[in-house]
């Protein structure tokens, strides 16, 4: 196949893709499954967030992280603004128990056959409309390397983490000629066309798209330990008859769309990816050594329920991600990011005043956002006592933050403090920590003052993390045996304590 | 800072058994809208110390006719809760400091943000 040839089947190919277009916008709007990667472990609050923004009861799926729902196309921007989940792509089909083969071969054979039967019509034509929707990534030298930490990030299943590979198709020596770009024989202006177009946006070039063949890549997850090749195997096999299918042309950096192989156990999820970057990534500019993603917060500060006029504080905020998320997503609420940390204030600030400069930006008159920004210790607040309605905070793991030791004395001194500016009988804390044992010992000393209401399981960068929803009890400060002797001594008093709380 | 953070802010100096209201002494000052909702305001004034409000606002020049006692029936009163939403969000100390009426301590405000720590002596 010489290359000339194969531009002009792509040119056929999307032509055919446009009267499907046309044909679709003429008739009703499409029904499709949409898949979203979650924070694991928030699977149920992003599940909340679907019924409640876009109205799709969503189903859960046992590859934790993440969940599947049903929407038609008009709905294709709503799903965009969704603030718990990650990565989106529209499902191409599902095998819940998939029959693998014995063999390498034949099953890799299969994987190849399969890319003629899909049901690829929906799906792409989702994909295209998404395309003036999803947020771009600014391209950047060396983006493979970049997407591929991406990826390897959101494959969030620590549990088979030495089975779990993520890697990248690499067509070019299996399929020569067919992958050239830049066939010799094209007239001088077609190349310099060629050559614009590498330097616009996405949306840009799929309106002159019908002059060019569409790039695509095939990404593999894999995860279990009973498959008998490698996502890299997978990935390739599928990928080049992906390729002999559409006649598309494979490039691992500036594809325009990216198929989807995710394999996990006997289930496999054949998707096209409708984001380019996380979602996570959207209100942090000034990130510290251990910003939380935006996404996580989002599903903090819903376990909260945060109400009209409640005082919220994060006396950790680091970057300010928790209280920045709530400031834009809960406006009716207000804000106190506090630090001890001079830069942990100072990126907060930046941060803050990102995020209203590009509200001014929009036209916004009232920019402003409900947020203060303070630098306190947390185990000395500068508040008055039963102030805050809300306490919420990613505590330091000891591991990459303050150390394990430290957190013996920390934990006890800062949920005391808590406790006594948190307004009794309403008030609640949201605490995020990997350092369980020490966590459940302090709050277990803080019997009287703090209920344990609720834990969500979480997986922070491979970590497994507890945030626990606390609840202050009605017990006034200072009249609980917990904040009157050491907290050490008062573990033995803590049972009776309970009872008159 | 704004004044609503102000209301909730008490000194924490050790030894100190009466160190609110902060005093505000700003040599810097200034104003951005926020979006005004009533029932935010109308929720958030059971909580506020309403003498210290008063007291913040005329210090800093934008008192604005609020009186120094509540309003009866305020929920229904739409020109008064915007002015009680001005003070508390959109009236912002960016440099100076407060004073803490007890020991006389000062903490800082720069940018915007009041460095409340303390040194090993005082906590």
């Amino acid at each position: 196949m010489s290359a000339v040839e194969g531009e002009s089947d792509g040119h056929q190919c999307l032509d055919i893709a446009k009267d499907c277009d046309t044909a679709k916008l003429l008739s009703e709007p499409v029904t499709v499954t949409i898949g979203a990667t979650v924070p694991t472990g928030f699977e149920h609050t992003a599940a909340e967030e679907v019924k409640e923004k876009i109205g799709a009861d969503a189903r859960i799926s046992k590859d934790r992280g993440r969940i599947y729902f049903e929407i038609t196309t008009e709905n294709l921007p709503r799903v965009h603004h969704l603030k718990s989940v990650d990565n989106l792509f529209v499902v191409v089909q599902e095998y819940t128990n998939y029959q693998f083969k014995d063999t390498k071969e034949e099953t890799l054979e299969d994987f190849q056959k399969l890319a003629s039967k899909l049901p690829w019509t929906n799906p792409l034509e989702v994909w295209k409309q998404n395309n003036s929707l999803k947020k771009k990534r600014w391209r950047r030298r060396g983006g493979n390397a970049a997407r591929a930490k991406a990826s390897t990030g959101s494959s969030k299943d620590g549990v088979d983490a030495v089975t779990t590979e993520t890697e990248n198709l690499q067509l070019e020596s299996g399929t020569p000629g067919g992958g050239s770009g830049e066939p010799g024989g094209l007239p001088a202006r077609d190349s310099d066309t060629l050559g614009e177009l590498g330097d616009k946006d996405v949306d840009e070039q799929e309106e002159e798209g019908t002059d060019r063949l569409l790039k695509f890549r095939v990404t593999c997850n894999r995860a279990g330990d009973k498959h008998s090749f490698t996502s890299n195997e997978a990935a390739r096999d599928f990928g080049g008859a992906v390729q002999d299918h559409f006649l598309w042309k494979p490039d691992m950096t500036k594809f325009d769309i990216e198929v989807l192989l995710n394999i996990h156990n006997s289930e496999v999820v054949i998707g096209i990816a409708l984001t380019e970057e996380s979602l996570h990534r959207r209100n942090i500019t000034h990130f510290g050594p251990t910003t939380l993603r935006s996404t996580l917060a989002y599903g903090m500060l819903r376990l909260c329920k945060p109400q009209v006029s409640d005082v919220i504080i994060d006396p950790m905020c680091g970057s300010g991600a928790i209280p920045l998320e709530g400031a834009i997503e809960w406006q009716h609420s207000f804000y106190m990011a506090g630090d001890n940390n001079d830069m942990a204030v100072s990126r907060t600030v930046n941060n803050i005043s990102h995020i209203q400069k590009k509200r001014q930006d929009k036209g916004s008159t009232a920019w402003g956002l409900p947020i203060d920004t303070l630098q306190w210790d947390l185990c000395s607040l500068p508040m008055r006592t039963g102030s805050v309605d809300i306490i919420i905070t990613d505590m330091p793991f000891g591991k990459r933050m303050g150390s394990r030791k430290k957190n013996w004395d920390l934990y006890p001194s800062c949920l005391k403090e808590m406790a006594r500016v948190c307004r009794p009988g309403s008030g609640k804390a949201v605490l995020l920590t990997q350092d369980k044992k020490c966590f459940a010992k302090a709050v277990s000393q803080m019997g009287g003052l703090w209920r344990k209401a609720h834990t969500v399981w979480v997986n922070i960068g491979g970590l497994h993390a507890g945030v626990y929803l606390l609840k202050r009890t009605g017990a006034t400060y200072g009249m609980t045996p917990e904040d009157i002797r050491e907290p050490r001594e008062a573990n033995e008093t803590a049972g009776e304590t309970k009872e008159h709380a | 800072m704004k004044l609503l953070t102000h209301n909730m802010l008490t000194s924490h100096v050790k030894g100190v058994t009466k160190g609110y209201p902060l005093l505000i002494k700003a040599t810097e000052v200034k104003v951005s809208e926020v979006e005004f909702n009533p029932q935010f305001v109308i929720r958030m004034i059971p909580k506020l110390e309403w003498p210290s409000l008063v007291q913040a606002a005329a210090g800093l020049g934008y008192l604005n006719d609020l009186p120094s006692d509540l309003v009866p029936d305020y929920e229904n009163n739409e020109e008064f809760l915007r002015k009680v939403h001005r003070v508390l969000l959109e009236v912002e100390v960016l440099e100076g400091c407060l004073q803490c009426p007890e020991s006389g301590r000062e903490f800082p405000i720069s940018r915007g943000i009041p460095n409340m720590l303390l040194n090993e002596d005082e906590v």
